[in-house]
């Protein structure tokens, strides 16, 4: 019954656990990905520099902008170069064809769309010297939309599983009381305490949650180095992010840990005090 | 003044059914009393509401001048004490000796160990059973076993023992054993009160015989028999 009510609980909170940090990860990299949001905005050729003076100076006062660069034509030739190294295209450039244009970062990526209405003149054309403006329109739209439904399921999932473990870990607990209710009744009819009779089972209830607990983070602790770190290489390099706060290599695993230890001795302490109410009244 | 009295007692369960009316009953310390009657007259609501294993509908309970009926639930474990139970199914702990069973009704009221191992022995020599102390229950026969369970009763040496058909599982060879413990206990001054339907047994024990039926009081009689 010990052993029972001990794998009990390091399965249930490892699922809970598990959930919860693929959860934050995947939440680490969605905002990862967020931020790479960009609005491009090409110049036409025939643009003053007085023009790009004041351009970059308007755009540079808006506070949703985190940094705006300015990529001049040669630049721009530069880099398709070296990013089409090797290949025929090159051959074929005559002259300049690419624009010069200002690449803006955001601070506040979900106000991507805003950023761009605001080169676009009354009657929807862009203003003078605005040739274009690129921010990945529905791409954009389709990310921030998954990125809330999948926060709003992931929120349910966890809370879905965290019953799921609490309704266990409790129908075990009272099962290995219900297996030593004589023994209660006896205690009882000799005159024992309900404290007398008690304590025991609480202290066993919270020694079973802890140690399950304890074997679900050290089950944890192992899965999250070994795959997760792993994987945060492979997603670096796939979706070429520049940095990921997943868990595996931050401090917020640890609070993830001790609050699993935490609650697996509540339930445990909880789930022996509830399912004793029914047989200590004798 | 009665070591046990019932005053105007009655209870009626949850499910409606009506166990007790109106009971008044004493009881003088030191006294033997069977409660008899078919099954279903009260015999064991009384004996249950004695140890405030359930409560009263109505009336007061009184044991040794104290009313048990507003008595607070944390002062119940004190109540039982002082009141040695016995029953049909012995109530044993299968997983431990007859000397653990018996020692832990000193251990969970906190006895010391030295008293323990003073008071136990003691007991189980009274009831005969000295030799099978590291025995299990279930080596041991029925009329063996309700030894076991009267030693733990009145290890504590309670003022009153409550007998709730001791002799239920029992032969008559081993009931016969069984009531001449109860006697004995009786006479070192035990208050015993015993509900049986054993014909046989109340008939030669020729002690004080309360009758119930349909819940109610039909006959109290000393030096009486089972029924007419």
């Amino acid at each position: 019954m010990f052993f029972t009510a001990i794998s009990t609980v390091a399965i249930t909170l490892f699922m809970v656990g598990f959930f919860l940090i693929i959860v934050y990860d995947v939440q680490a990299i969605l905002s990862s990905v967020k931020s790479q949001v960009e609005v491009a905005v090409y110049l036409k050729d025939n643009a003053t520099q007085e023009f790009r003076d004041y351009l970059e100076s308007e755009i540079k006062s808006w506070e949703e902008v985190s940094e705006v660069v300015f990529i001049s034509k040669e630049q721009a030739l530069e880099k398709f170069k070296a990013d089409n190294e090797g290949s025929d295209i090159l051959k074929e450039i005559q002259g300049n064809p690419l624009p010069a244009s200002f690449e803006i970062r955001l601070s506040s990526p979900e106000k991507v769309e805003q950023i761009a209405l605001r080169f676009l003149t009354k009657e929807g054309t862009y203003i003078d010297g605005v040739d274009e403006v690129i921010y990945g329109q529905n791409y954009v739209q389709k990310l921030f939309q998954i990125t809330a439904i999948a926060g709003s399921i992931a929120f349910l999932v966890i809370v879905m599983l965290l019953l799921a473990a609490i309704v266990l870990i409790y129908n075990t607990i009272r099962l290995s009381i219900h297996a030593r209710r004589k023994e209660i009744e006896v205690m009882k009819l000799v005159g024992a305490t309900n404290w007398f009779v008690r304590i025991p089972f609480l202290f066993e209830g919270f020694f079973e949650g802890v140690v399950g607990s304890i074997i679900a983070v050290i089950m944890l602790f192992f899965i999250s180095n070994y795959l997760l770190i792993r994987g945060e290489k492979a997603i670096i390099d796939t979706l070429r992010v520049k940095e990921l706060a997943i868990l595996g290599s931050s401090n917020v695993i640890l609070y993830i840990y001790a609050g699993i230890i935490i609650l697996g001795g509540l339930i445990g302490l909880l789930s022996s005090s509830f399912a004793l109410k029914r047989y200590i009244r004798v | 003044m009665n070591m046990i009295e019932l005053r105007n007692v009655s209870k009626v369960y949850e499910d409606k059914s009506v166990a007790l009316k109106n009971i008044n009953i004493g009881i003088k310390k030191g006294e033997f009393v069977f409660l008899v009657g078919p099954s279903g007259s009260g015999k064991s609501t009384i004996i249950k509401l004695l140890i405030r294993e359930i409560p009263v509908t109505g009336g007061a309970i009184f044991i040794a001048g104290r009313n048990i009926c507003n008595l607070k639930y944390s002062r119940v474990p004190q109540l039982r004490r002082n009141i040695g139970s016995v029953f049909q199914d012995f109530k044993l702990l299968p997983n431990k000796t007859v000397f653990e069973n018996v020692a832990f009704a000193l251990e969970v009221i906190g006895r010391p160990g030295y008293v323990i191992k003073l008071q136990v022995p003691q007991v189980l020599k009274l009831v005969g059973l000295e030799h099978k102390m590291k025995s299990y229950p279930h080596q041991l026969s029925a009329g063996e076993q309700q030894r076991v369970s009267i030693a733990r009763a009145f290890v504590n040496r309670p003022p009153i023992l409550l007998a709730d058909e001791p002799t239920g599982n029992l032969d008559p060879v081993n009931s016969e054993g069984i009531m001449k413990l109860l006697s004995r206990i009786n006479l070192i001054g035990t208050t015993v009160a015993m509900a049986t339907h054993d014909r046989n047994i109340v008939n030669s024990m020729r002690r004080r015989v309360i009758e119930l039926e349909e819940g109610e009081v039909i006959r109290d009689q000393k030096r009486g028999v089972y029924g007419s």
